[in-house]
């Protein structure tokens, strides 16, 4: 228990670190050490799957990603930011934090703990037989998500 | 059949870039209006036909043997089919000629199908993870879109869209979950039926809390609404007419509609806070827009409070009710499309959105002043147009319904529209002819012409407006009025 409630602190410290941060580099290293404490309590809470994906996708690939991106490119000058930024995020925190507290502790109770389900079998086949919809879901996004890529970062043509 | 509403636009989307190397703008433009074209033919010809006896599911099969893809088509999402198709074609053909001076056409054009495939997966499937994931794809396909034009505003707004959206799909992937926990299952029928046997008001509350949180920002609902105002406008008028059109009726009110109505079932203090929610959101924003001097910035505000009609009227949960709010999400796309493409021509004659700086533009781009007369006029209510009917509908609706104060308010709301919309009008296009538009040239000819027929077909669904509702309009609203019924007749598939 004691464990968990330091992960998941370490989670939300980190979390608010990787925006906080100024510095690209730091808030990189933020968001994977956040991520890396998400996987270990997926693990603990009996998701292995899901807790591999998110430490070798979330806290590896995409890390190694960002550190490229950044080493690559320059900083340009500083980028004027609001204030109220500084104010308005602890104060959303705090409201979250009440809202959470209220809501979910009474929620949480209520919900039942799903049955662990041996019998459906691996997780290939979880993925491939029962939900092989989200997988067409998965093409469209991963098709979205480079063809944005492309367009924002596109050279304008040279008659313009 | 079903399935090709969702392949079609995903296989033509990943080839066009290729085939943007070979043709940078005749083949794109083809291919790309081609598939709207097509899919716009089998919604029409091919898929109404086959639901004549109730809804059809069509599993797929992948090599002999069956995969867990099972799509429904009933009679409300056919409806948004050929809504989704008909706007994109028409946006589609707009875009042959605005979209020359951006560049990178073969890319716009593949987002541009991604966006539509996702609206199309969100509107056929019949599992609640699925609908978060389609969201998320029509969603990140149009983030990309309002900023293609990468200036300032444009990525400006197009972060703000993509920070309060993912805020929307957090709040909505939060409540799949908690169902998933209380029932086990994803699917409508399985959490339909999971929750009757339930006792369980407390979490299911907060659900619908959160659900309306979500979907009311997907929707831009009062108070969710502050991203539109900012994102719509920057967009390229093609797409600024495919988000007010289509992507927040789709991934706002059909998602929550499909929800609320046909697996959560509506009670009335549900039907209460959706009226509410319509109401505010109907006067405020018609109030907002009054002040704007941007005619796209006025365009969506207009949006917000025609989508709290929509939701006032299906909220009301009355399958006359139901009726008018399908039917005005129906006739708010077309005229809504027609008016953000016509902004787009005017923005590319004159250079400017400001109204303050257009007047007489009527004399030098007749169509464009006609077309937007008739959008303008069909929005504000005004008959025979098509949105005087779904507006009479929705307020002799409250009215059967003894809502006296919210019939009166929509009636006045109706009058406060066509007040602005008159401004749009007398500012832009009526009076003298200002100097400076003196060589403006009328809008090139697929500009033109989609602009055109849309009009024409405002017109048309205004004069046959019983033939429009009987065949279309009507089939959607029986499946939204029999409730969690709808869903338990799936259950034997």
């Amino acid at each position: 228990m004691i464990l968990q409630i330091a992960l998941l602190a370490g989670l939300v410290i980190f979390s608010a670190l990787a925006v906080l941060a100024r510095d690209l580099l730091k808030a990189a290293i933020s968001l994977a050490v956040a991520s890396l404490l998400l996987g270990i309590l997926f693990f603990i809470m009996n998701a292995p799957y899901v807790g591999a994906f998110e430490i070798s996708v979330v806290a590896g690939l995409i890390t190694v990603l960002f550190m490229t991106t950044i080493a690559l490119t320059k900083t340009e000058g500083n980028v004027r930011e609001s204030k109220a930024a500084r104010v308005a995020f602890p104060l959303f925190f705090i409201v979250f934090l009440i809202i959470d507290i209220l809501v979910m502790k009474g929620l949480v109770g209520k919900i039942p703990a799903a049955a662990s389900t041996p019998d459906q079998g691996t997780f290939g086949e979880a993925l491939w037989k029962m939900r092989t919809f989200d997988l067409v879901g998965q093409i469209a996004v991963i098709f979205a998500g480079v063809f944005a890529v492309l367009a924002l970062f596109r050279k304008r043509s040279k008659d313009e | 059949m079903i399935f090709l509403f969702i392949a079609l636009p995903l296989i033509v989307a990943g080839i066009l870039p290729l085939v943007g190397k070979i043709s940078k703008r005749f083949l794109p433009d083809l291919l790309a209006n081609g598939v709207f074209a097509v899919l716009l033919a089998c919604a029409v010809f091919a898929l109404r036909p086959m639901i004549g006896n109730g809804p059809v599911v069509q599993q797929l099969s992948w090599l002999g043997e069956s995969v867990n893809i099972r799509l429904v088509l009933d009679g409300f999402s056919l409806l948004m089919l050929f809504v989704v198709s008909l706007v994109s074609l028409a946006a589609g053909l707009f875009s042959i000629d605005y979209m020359e001076h951006y560049g990178g056409k073969a890319n716009y054009y593949s987002l541009f199908l991604i966006m539509v495939a996702g609206m199309n997966g969100l509107v056929l499937t019949t599992d609640l993870f699925n609908i978060y994931l389609f969201l998320e794809v029509a969603a990140v396909a149009s983030y990309a879109l309002v900023a293609f034009g990468l200036e300032h505003d444009e990525l400006e707004a197009s972060f703000k869209y993509l920070m309060l959206s993912a805020v929307a799909s957090g709040f909505i992937l939060l409540s799949i979950a908690v169902i998933f926990g209380l029932t086990g299952g994803l699917s409508f029928e399985a959490v339909s039926s999971g929750l009757a046997g339930l006792d369980v008001k407390y979490p299911l509350a907060v659900c619908t809390a959160f659900f309306i949180l979500g979907f009311g920002l997907k929707a831009a609902l009062v108070p969710f609404h502050a991203w539109l105002p900012d994102a719509h406008p920057s967009a390229p008028a093609p797409i600024s007419a495919m988000l007010s059109g289509l992507l927040i009726k789709v991934s706002g009110i059909y998602a929550m509609t499909r929800v609320f109505l046909s697996v959560f079932g509506l009670s009335p203090a549900l039907s209460t806070v959706l009226m509410y929610l319509g109401v505010i959101s109907m006067v405020v924003a018609a109030f907002l827009a009054l002040g704007q001097k941007d005619i796209k910035r006025m365009l969506a505000y207009s949006s917000i409070s025609q989508v709290g009609y929509i939701v006032l009227g299906i909220g009301l949960g009355t399958p006359l009710g139901i009726l008018g709010g399908l039917f005005h999400l129906f006739n708010h796309a077309l005229a809504k499309s027609l008016l953000f493409l016509n902004s787009g021509s005017i923005q590319q004659s004159t250079g400017t959105r400001n109204l303050d700086e257009m007047g007489g533009l009527a004399k030098r781009m007749p169509f464009t002043a006609a077309t937007t007369l008739v959008g303008s006029l069909s929005i504000a209510g005004v008959p025979p147009l098509n949105g005087f009917w779904s507006k009479l509908i929705i307020i002799v609706a409250l009215v059967q319904a003894k809502h006296w104060t919210f019939a009166v308010i929509a009636i006045l709301t109706s009058v406060l529209t066509l007040w602005y919309y008159l401004l749009i009008q007398r500012k832009a296009f009526f009076g003298k002819l200002n100097e400076r538009w003196k060589e403006v040239r009328e809008a090139p000819f697929w500009m033109t012409a989609a602009t055109l027929a849309l009009a024409l077909l405002c017109i048309v669904t205004g004069v046959l407006f019983a033939l429009m509702v009987k065949d279309w309009i009507q089939p959607a609203a029986d499946v939204l009025a029999n409730g969690v019924q709808t869903t338990f007749s799936l259950l034997g598939f």
